[in-house]
């Protein structure tokens, strides 16, 4: 009788008890097997490191220099107005179908940029200064605060762009959804405390 | 941990980022991009998952750098808060097992069972086809060198799941690594 895998896993660690490990001195196929589990964890250790084709140590920066200071609702009022300044430009110079789709994009992008400005409205309103919550919660708003920072930067670096585009409206469409969760978080935060 | 073996940072570069100087973190960052997009990508797959679990990692680095007790290791900090921003995003996702071909009811004993696969895949490509959990435990587990208790409590796990993850990641490469079975000539 063989030994299961998750066995020989715990003979190859030495994490097995002395039964597994002498069973593995008397087996040459337990041995033989173990000794190929070994393998495949140097052969997966020496699997190349990889890096992004991007560098994002810039939109960390922006991301981080964005939360640091508060400034959420400012740096969504400025793409705001970024946006819809290039969005008029591009369809003013624009025309015919083409500029019929971009207008489609930047109305649609338009409505989830409200929706943004809406829920970060809730949030401001719902801010019960810094009271008890529990670690998971606190952990929860922490993800969900890092993933729009994120969001945020790549918004930003959007920015330039001189017509709308689908990314961006999908940028707007993510995080539309992330400050949903978050309202939602605060929500529950704030029946829980009863207020 | 295994894959912290690289050249330490320079405690005088750790001292400045801990005070929020920016040369410092930058080169921090430059020191821990490539591990932690590695394990990023090893644990999500895509490289926009990937890119978003490097950057939120060192969103949460730059604020709390300067909370990092300096007893501790700071590779470690880094490739904790790398794998628990990944393992939350595989929970967020929660993709379907792109290995859903293959039986659950794959062999778990020696020796190697044969192989009905066309082509031996080789381990990158075999890594990839394993489901989330267990292409995240055997990443953790046999890469990085977290125990089985460490990865139950980055997974909200236990640690019989971190090894039942285990054995099951490589009974899956077991299969897939396999060489084809030879033609019949009849």
């Amino acid at each position: 009788m063989h030994l299961s895998l998750e066995e020989l896993l715990a003979v190859r660690d030495n994490e097995a008890g002395a039964e597994a490990a002498a069973h593995v001195a008397s087996c040459a196929a337990c041995a033989a097997e173990v000794e190929r589990l070994r393998a495949v964890r140097q052969e997966l250790a020496a699997l190349g490191e990889q890096r992004p084709e991007t560098d994002l140590w810039q939109a960390i920066v922006s991301a981080a220099a964005a939360q640091r200071q508060h400034r959420r609702l400012a740096v969504a009022g400025w793409l705001v107005a970024g946006l819809a300044a290039t969005f008029t430009l591009a369809i003013g110079i624009r025309g015919g179908l083409e500029a019929w789709h971009e207008a489609t994009l930047a109305r649609e992008t338009k409505q989830y940029v409200a929706e943004s400005q809406r829920l970060e409205e809730r949030l401001r309103t719902a801010d019960v200064g810094g009271g008890v919550m529990s670690g998971q919660t606190a952990g929860g708003i922490v993800q969900l605060e890092d993933r729009i920072g994120v969001i945020d930067a790549q918004l930003a670096r959007a920015g330039s762009q001189r017509y709308p585009s689908k990314e961006v409206l999908g940028l707007w469409q993510e995080r539309v959804q992330l400050l949903g969760a978050l309202v939602n978080l605060q929500t529950t935060r704030t029946a829980y405390m009863g207020l | 941990m295994k894959r912290g073996a690289r050249a330490a940072l320079d405690d005088l570069v750790l001292a400045r980022a801990r005070s929020g100087d920016a040369d410092a973190l930058e080169r921090v960052f430059r020191h821990f991009e490539a591990p932690v997009y590695t394990l990023a990508r090893r644990l999500t797959r895509t490289p926009h998952d990937a890119e978003d679990v490097l950057q939120e990692t060192f969103l949460e680095v730059v604020r709390s750098i300067s909370r990092f007790r300096a007893d501790g290791s700071f590779a470690g900090w880094i490739r904790r808060v790398a794998a628990s921003k990944a393992l939350m995003r595989l929970r967020a996702r929660e993709s379907r097992p792109v290995e859903d071909e293959l039986s659950d009811e794959v062999a778990d004993t020696a020796p190697a069972p044969p192989t009905t696969l066309p082509e031996r895949l080789d381990l990158e490509a075999a890594l990839a086809r394993l489901s989330d959990a267990a292409r995240a435990v055997i990443w953790l587990h046999d890469v990085e060198g977290y125990s089985h208790d460490e990865i139950a409590a980055l997974m909200g796990k236990t640690a019989s799941f971190s090894k039942s993850q285990l054995a099951r990641a490589h009974a899956r490469l077991r299969v897939l690594l396999a060489p084809p079975a030879e033609d019949v000539c009849t």
